[in-house]
């Protein structure tokens, strides 16, 4: 309580200290350490929010939490421990998700300062719009291994936490986890699958091969039970007699590279193999992964049996379900000759974990407490991002800033009111129920929408409107291509006009929305999720924050909750025409190993083009595009081009006024097909990417 | 069944220390966190810093460490010693933070020292992997750093000073030692000196010089006449050093003058942290060897390592 001893502070900065009321959202790896550094430099009045529970794997880093107290809420935990060092201060502590509804704008309006330690995009999104609406400056935070980040959030001042597009994940078709995997992450995805075929929830939608004719072929489910889950025959027929049948679809490998080999016969009736997964780095032979797939699946079926609508949901710290996507996964690398990855590299990949340790968390929490300084006196100017290295730059640089605070993205469709949100679907099949869970909520992170069209509202969080309506489609309801609507979030105060495009769906896997805005590219927009997810229970192992598991709502699901400094291995299913698209987000935290601060002008730069290529889409605004696009490339030349760079960032202007040119005559037209969008887009991001190259080739 | 996951010899690791460094291992693999489990560390310093650099180094989970303090808990420790529980009864700063420091990392094995550092430092040090010396004299540090030296002991020092905040270290034992950078008479330094040091050196060598003259940091209760007296060993300095660097640095300076007293917790977290990687790091063959000297500027709010 260093604001307590006189001298130490100047006496405006203490009186600061002392009477500022701070909310800490998250009470894990930086929660903890922010804690700490605010309790002891002498901030007395404190509320920290955490919904999770204290685990083993915390206790390498959560430092306010001891063996003693795993199971135990993190929030009151943390609160007890930092007393034991400073017992005046006053500190209520929420067992709680911040999404709660409780935690409505009076809660907000409490505090002098907010400071996020989440691990999870919706929460984060979230607590952003809260802190904009309510005007309250906000610290966001993040770490990933050696990693770190701290920005700074002030509505007006600086780029809010929806400004940009976040990192989205990796995609992998479904043709590839089904027929033709590659990598060993595609046979790690596939055996989950099969676990979740086997004891989880049933999925009919996602058949585990490329059979058609659904009558001739039991489920697996039913096949399992029809021949009692025994071992050695579940064996063969996954591993054995299911890959004779593709490869008696001559078509799946015509002409590919990739073509499974069937195992040795003898396999299927060897002898029980030795094994043991430790040291779990240890590799295991194909005969000692056949053993333990053996020895997995009875207890798994017993556990199965017992379970609560007999539907187990896969968990990476049960050793059994581990053991049976190492084996299920070995094996099928065997097939398609994959080289065999260890238990614990599997554990990481299926489990989602990203690695953490206390001192990047620490760290970042110095800093953001030296950043919660600066904002209570008011000096926002010198509140620029600021990146954790995992190694020096050429300049010996390890935590390194922004040169200055990112000004709002004037198209932001959160903190800007000129956002537009372009939905593309197909009317006549989208109904407002999927419009609330799958768009409203799920992709746009709202709480309790309302939708207005014009002056009839079509739905409401208000639950005393009786509107029953859905199960209307968006068409019933009246609506049509070129249709506009606002959605509205009150406990968010966040209000975006959506634009509705009618596409008609196509393929029997159908493709339910498209979502085109300011922030997002148009590539990480493609959730289509009519198909179940067999993965939406995945536990979300990053602790070193808060509120992933129930904050999200039932057809909410983990690929969301990836940052930049956060590389979840998020495993997210989304349909779309033939294809279901798996992803996994990006890398296992090492150094990225450019210079943070080139990464940011980077994206400074994609920025603008996203407005450039939002410009185009935009129906309406087209005649002074030429004029925006000159202005553009002529920002970017200011920024610090040098020689060459500006005719090439000319030339590039140049390009998107051609594609505008094109757009323009088709919206005189008044109907723009979907296709012509994505070929503009398109176009748009090419020249994004020309952007980005000239940029790395003069960094480089 | 052999499925069964059982402790097993190999590496000695239990399944309880498994699962407790699970996240780290992802980032270091076992054999980093082997190299951990067989690191015998000596922490000299228990105020705030040293408390940082103990959590995080018993949260990473080396072999053993060294509390070594023979001073007095202060009202001060309250900026940032978090190991020392409010209602200890205990004086001794190292006595008074193992309970906590144990706590955090029941694998480890912590001990107490209350012998100054002054008595022993001769052959001391060469029981020990690192060493790892806060809130010593600047003579200490320039002993301490000749001693490891000798015998190969890579050291580490750091201080904290209100928000401000550096380290040196010699752990590929080629670069100067430490008090080769910072010299009892700067001045001379600072006229040799070829290449051009970082702003922040001044301040500390000027920090350094205030305690080897008063016997100890700038204070809170005296915090006027100890900027007076640090403005005037920063003046001295610049006396010596090319005039267009003067103008530039008064200015600078005059934004940390405030923020000097005690070891504030902000900052403690970030040098804590930054040595104990470091030291990790080291530990585990990944010493950052290009560079010696680490300073923190809260101003600037930049980390950044120099070669001095």
């Amino acid at each position: 309580m260093a604001a307590t001893i006189a001298g130490v502070f100047q006496p405006e900065v203490q009186n600061l200290i002392k009477e500022s009321k701070v909310l800490l959202v998250g009470a894990g790896g930086i929660g903890c350490e922010v804690l700490k550094n605010l309790v002891l430099i002498g901030f007395s009045e404190l509320d920290v929010i955490d919904m999770d529970t204290i685990e083993v794997s915390n206790l390498n880093r959560q430092f306010l939490f001891s063996k003693e107290s795993v199971g135990k809420a993190k929030s009151h935990v943390a609160k007890n421990s930092v007393l034991k060092f400073n017992p005046n201060v006053n500190i209520t502590s929420h067992l709680g998700d911040i999404m709660d509804t409780k935690y409505d704008m009076p809660f907000f309006n409490k505090f002098k300062l907010v400071i996020n330690a989440l691990d999870n995009k919706k929460a984060r999104s979230h607590v952003n719009r809260m802190c904009l609406s309510c005007k309250i400056p906000l610290i966001e935070s993040g770490t990933m291994g050696y990693n770190g980040q701290v920005e700074f959030i002030k509505k007006g001042v600086s780029m809010c936490y929806e400004c940009n597009p976040r990192s989205e994940p990796k995609t992998y078709p479904m043709c590839t986890i089904r027929n033709t995997p590659k990598e060993a992450i595609h046979c790690i995805i596939w055996a989950k699958f099969l676990f979740n075929q086997l004891f989880g929830e049933i999925d009919e939608e996602v058949s585990m091969d490329e059979r058609n004719d659904e009558s001739e072929i039991l489920s697996a489910r039913n096949w399992a039970i029809q021949n009692d889950y025994n071992p050695k025959k579940l064996f063969k027929k996954i591993f054995y007699d299911d890959i004779t049948y593709l490869l008696n679809m001559e078509h799946l490998y015509a002409g590919k590279n990739i073509k499974p080999v069937l195992l040795d016969e003898s396999l299927l009736d060897q002898e029980h193999i030795r094994y043991s997964h430790v040291p779990d780095s240890e590799m295991l032979t194909l005969e000692q992964n056949i053993s333990m797939f053996w020895d997995c699946i009875t207890p798994i079926k017993e556990k199965w049996e017992k379970s609560t609508n007999k539907c187990l949901v896969w968990d990476k710290d049960d050793d059994l379900m581990m053991n049976f996507v190492v084996s299920c996964s070995n094996l099928r690398s065997a097939i398609f000759n994959i080289p065999f990855k260890t238990h614990f590299d599997i554990k990481s990949m299926a489990g989602n974990i990203i690695p953490a340790i206390a001192t990047a968390n620490a760290m970042i929490a110095g800093q953001i407490v030296i950043h919660a300084l600066r904002i209570l006196r008011g000096k926002f100017e010198k509140c620029q991002n600021v990146f954790l290295r995992s190694m020096p730059n050429h300049k010996g640089g390890v935590l390194v800033k922004d040169k200055c605070i990112q000004p709002p993205n004037p198209k932001c469709n959160v903190c800007s009111s000129d956002g537009e949100i372009i939905l593309i679907s197909d009317l006549n099949n989208f109904t407002l129920r999927q419009l609330e869970e799958l768009v409203l909520k799920k992709k746009l992170n709202m709480v309790a929408p309302d939708v207005t069209m014009i002056d009839r509202v079509i739905i409401s969080s208000d639950e005393d409107d009786e509107l029953n309506m859905y199960d209307k489609t968006l068409a019933e309801v009246g609506m049509k291509h070129g249709s506009i609507f606002i959605a509205e979030d009150d406990i968010q105060n966040y209000k975006v006009r959506i634009m509705v495009h009618d596409k008609e769906k196509s393929g029997k896997e159908e493709n339910v929305f498209e979502i085109i805005n300011n922030t997002n590219d148009f590539h990480t927009a493609n959730e289509h999720t009519n198909l179940p997810n067999p993965y939406e229970n995945i536990e979300n192992d990053e602790d070193d924050c808060v509120i992933e598991k129930a904050a999200s709502p039932a057809g909410g699901t983990a690929c969301d909750n990836n940052r930049d400094t956060r590389g979840e291995v998020n495993h997210v299913m989304v349909g779309k025409e033939d294809f279901v698209y798996i992803e996994v987000i990006e890398g296992v935290a090492e150094d990225i190993g450019i210079d943070e601060k080139t990464t940011e002008k980077i994206s400074n730069e994609e920025v603008d083009a996203e407005e450039i290529s939002n410009e185009e889409v935009d129906a309406e605004e087209i005649s002074n595009e030429e004029v925006d696009a000159e202005e553009i490339s002529k920002e970017e030349v200011d920024a610090e081009e040098i020689g060459n760079e500006e005719v090439d960032a000319e030339e590039i202007g140049n390009e998107e006024v051609d594609a505008e040119e094109i757009s323009n005559e088709e919206v005189d037209a008044e109907e723009i097909s979907n296709e012509e969008i994505l070929a503009i887009k398109r176009k748009a991001d090419e020249a994004v990417e020309d952007i980005n190259d000239a940029k790395k080739s003069r960094i480089d | 069944m052999a499925s069964e996951v059982v402790k097993n010899g190999d590496d000695g690791m239990s399944k309880d220390e498994r699962n407790v460094y699970d996240r780290q291992i992802r980032l270091w693999g076992y054999d980093g966190q082997n190299k951990l489990r067989a690191t015998k560390v000596l922490l000299i310093g228990m105020q705030g810093l040293g408390a940082e650099i103990a959590k995080n180094l018993i949260l990473s989970g080396v072999h053993s460490i060294t509390l070594k303090d023979h001073t007095e808990v202060s009202i001060l420790d309250r900026c940032s010693q978090f190991l020392i529980p409010r209602d200890s009864q205990e004086r001794n700063r190292a006595k008074a933070s193992l309970s906590a420091a144990q706590k955090l990392n029941p694998n480890v094995k912590v001990i107490v020292d209350t012998t100054p550092i002054e008595e022993n430092v001769d052959n001391f040090v060469s029981s020990f992997d690192v060493v790892i010396a806060t809130e010593c004299s600047p003579n200490t540090y320039r002993r301490l750093s000749e001693h490891c030296r000798k015998a190969n002991v890579k050291i580490f020092i750091a201080d904290v000073y209100g928000l401000f905040g550096y380290f040196y270290q010699d752990v590929i034992f080629t670069h100067s030692l430490y008090g080769e950078v910072f010299s009892n008479n700067v001045q001379i330094d600072t006229v040799t000196q070829t290449k051009k040091m970082p702003q922040l050196y001044y301040l500390t060598s000027a920090l350094l010089k205030f305690q080897s003259d008063s016997n100890r940091k700038p204070n809170p209760d005296t915090s006027e006449e100890d900027i007076e007296e640090l403005k005037s060993i920063i003046h001295l300095q610049i006396n010596y050093s090319s005039p267009e660097q003067e103008n530039a640095e008064v200015d600078v300076f005059e934004e940390h003058y405030g923020e000097l007293f005690c070891e504030l917790s902000p900052t403690t977290s970030i040098i804590g942290a930054m040595v104990a990687q470091t030291a990790l790091n080291t530990v585990m063959n990944k010493p950052i060897g290009n560079y010696n000297v680490f300073f923190y500027d809260h101003i600037e709010h930049e980390g950044k390592f120099h070669l001095l």
